[in-house]
């Protein structure tokens, strides 16, 4: 199995060609993050390393991103397999394109993404148990919509998903629910 | 220049540097001759701090009877004046030339101090470079065959340290084009840079990339080696450590140069505690976390590869 056609990408995201999808994905994080602000780390470039320069940064990493995850995705999980030139592999988003993000489909992307759910509670500091509601949309288990919001917003930033389009397929999930819900109304 | 006197060295060299003062470079470069001498290899420590050394100190040695003033002043050889350390294999040529400004270092005496340092009868050779960007303390650091850059996790020292590779490339891009013969070409662009539309380093080599394709072949062979070795010193948080591989990664994406990130070293009490012991910082606190950080990023200098980053790969 070769990788050599996305050697391209792997560099741009700064990750080894061995890289897992867990790697790819963190590096994409940690990346997107450091040329969409005005840290101390770009700050003394900021004349030279103009925004322009900046955005098309950005845009390769997005790209890179993006066949990287298409291209692994697309490996076949023999090594003895072989691997197509032009892969027409799908990246994660891409595949969900249709789909709306339920408690299902967040579970989907993160699973293929390889990340365990107690990572990502002690990285975000959530409680596992609300994680787990919040994939399995037991609305009842959930906090109040104001937090519920923060915590969606973490968790979909840190499987790298558009959060806008998570919060608004999700909190529209919940919303509905509460509608429905008998009883007491605040 | 640099290339003939290349193939008559001894040792490997590295040149430890970074711009601004008190990021600990003369403290990790007595570090890192500590280590390889403990490896039983046979190690020198150059001081080049010109104006400022206090390599010596680090060591415990009071008032070094010889040091570079020596060479410069009375034409001494730089292998008469070792002094050694109560480390086996490890001795030093320290740098108390306050007679000496920096400025008056002739570009002959310069030479020959390049090609007694390459002549060093040892298996390393750690030169501690001064602070600022001085053309002597580029050329130094530009004849080791590992670039050594120390930062803090600070404002200040990032500013200085990008300033300090950026002079040092466009250095070895001056040398570089010299040795192949276009000696007046750089210059004589970057004068009239507003006309070429050029407002830095990078516009200009790219520019001279884009515009003779010959340069760019060679430039692209030449710089090929330039790769920096980057410690981050006096961390104090999971945070400081990812801060530089940020600095790695806007290096490598602006500049286009090589940068291996080899280490971050936990700030700790215990280096100003021993400096003021004036003993060798190994050999006393060797179970510091910062010492083993030390003693890791030793290890990833000698083998070329980075530092295991906090969370998993960079």
């Amino acid at each position: 199995m070769s990788r050599a056609h996305l050697a391209k990408y792997f560099h741009v995201l700064e990750i080894p060609t061995e890289a897992t999808l867990r790697d790819v994905q963190n590096a994409y994080l940690r990346l997107k993050r450091l040329y969409s602000d005005h840290s101390i780390v770009l700050a003394p470039l900021e004349e030279e390393f103009t925004d322009k320069k900046r955005l098309k940064v950005l845009e390769e990493i997005e790209e890179a991103y993006h066949k990287l995850l298409a291209g692994i995705h697309a490996e076949p999980p023999k090594a003895a397999a072989l691997f197509p030139e032009e892969s027409p592999g799908v990246p994660v988003e891409k595949n969900l394109e249709n789909m709306a993000y339920s408690g299902v489909a967040l579970r989907k992307v993160r699973e293929r993404l390889g990340i365990d759910l107690n990572e990502i509670a002690k990285e975000l500091k959530l409680r596992l148990d609300l994680l787990r509601a919040v994939e399995d949309e037991r609305f009842e288990a959930l906090p109040e919509e104001a937090y519920l919001k923060g915590h969606l917003k973490n968790y979909a930033r840190y499987l790298g998903l558009n959060v806008d389009r998570v919060l608004e397929d999700y909190l529209g999930r919940y919303v509905a629910w509460k509608a429905k819900k008998p009883g007491l109304k605040r | 220049m640099t290339q003939a006197i290349k193939t008559a060295k001894e040792g490997e060299i590295w040149a430890v540097g970074g711009g601004k003062g008190g990021t600990g470079k003369t403290f990790l470069s007595s570090c890192l001759g500590t280590l390889l001498a403990r490896k039983g290899r046979p190690t020198v420590l150059v001081d080049m701090d010109i104006g400022g050394a206090n390599l010596h100190s680090f060591f415990g040695i009071e008032r070094p009877h010889h040091s570079l003033t020596s060479f410069f002043e009375m034409g001494s050889q730089l292998s008469d004046l070792l002094v050694r350390t109560e480390i086996d294999h490890l001795s030093l040529i320290t740098g108390d030339i306050h007679s000496i400004a920096s400025d008056t270092i002739k570009f002959s005496q310069k030479l020959k101090l390049f090609r007694q340092i390459m002549k060093l009868n040892a298996q390393f050779v750690i030169i501690d470079l001064g602070a600022g960007s001085h053309l002597n303390t580029l050329d130094t650091f530009l004849i080791a065959d590992k670039m050594i850059v120390v930062l803090a996790p600070e404002v200040i020292a990032i500013e200085n340290m990008y300033h300090f590779i950026k002079n040092s490339l466009f250095r070895k891009v001056k040398q570089t084009l010299k040795e192949y013969g276009f000696k007046e070409i750089v210059q004589h662009i970057w004068d009239r840079r507003q006309n070429y539309g050029i407002r830095n380093l990078k516009e200009l080599i790219d520019y001279l990339k884009d515009r003779f394709s010959y340069i760019g072949t060679i430039l692209d062979n030449e710089l090929a080696n330039f790769r920096i070795y980057l410690i981050l010193n006096q961390v104090r948080s999971k945070q400081d450590v990812l801060l530089g591989a940020s600095i790695k990664s806007v290096l490598q994406k602006y500049l286009g140069v090589e940068i291996l990130y080899v280490g971050a070293v936990e700030y700790n009490d215990a280096v100003w505690r021993s400096v003021r012991e004036r003993k060798p910082f190994l050999l006393n606190y060797l179970s510091t976390g910062c010492a083993k950080d030390i003693e890791t990023l030793g290890e990833n200098i000698l083998k070329e590869r980075e530092i295991m980053m906090p969370g998993g790969s960079m």
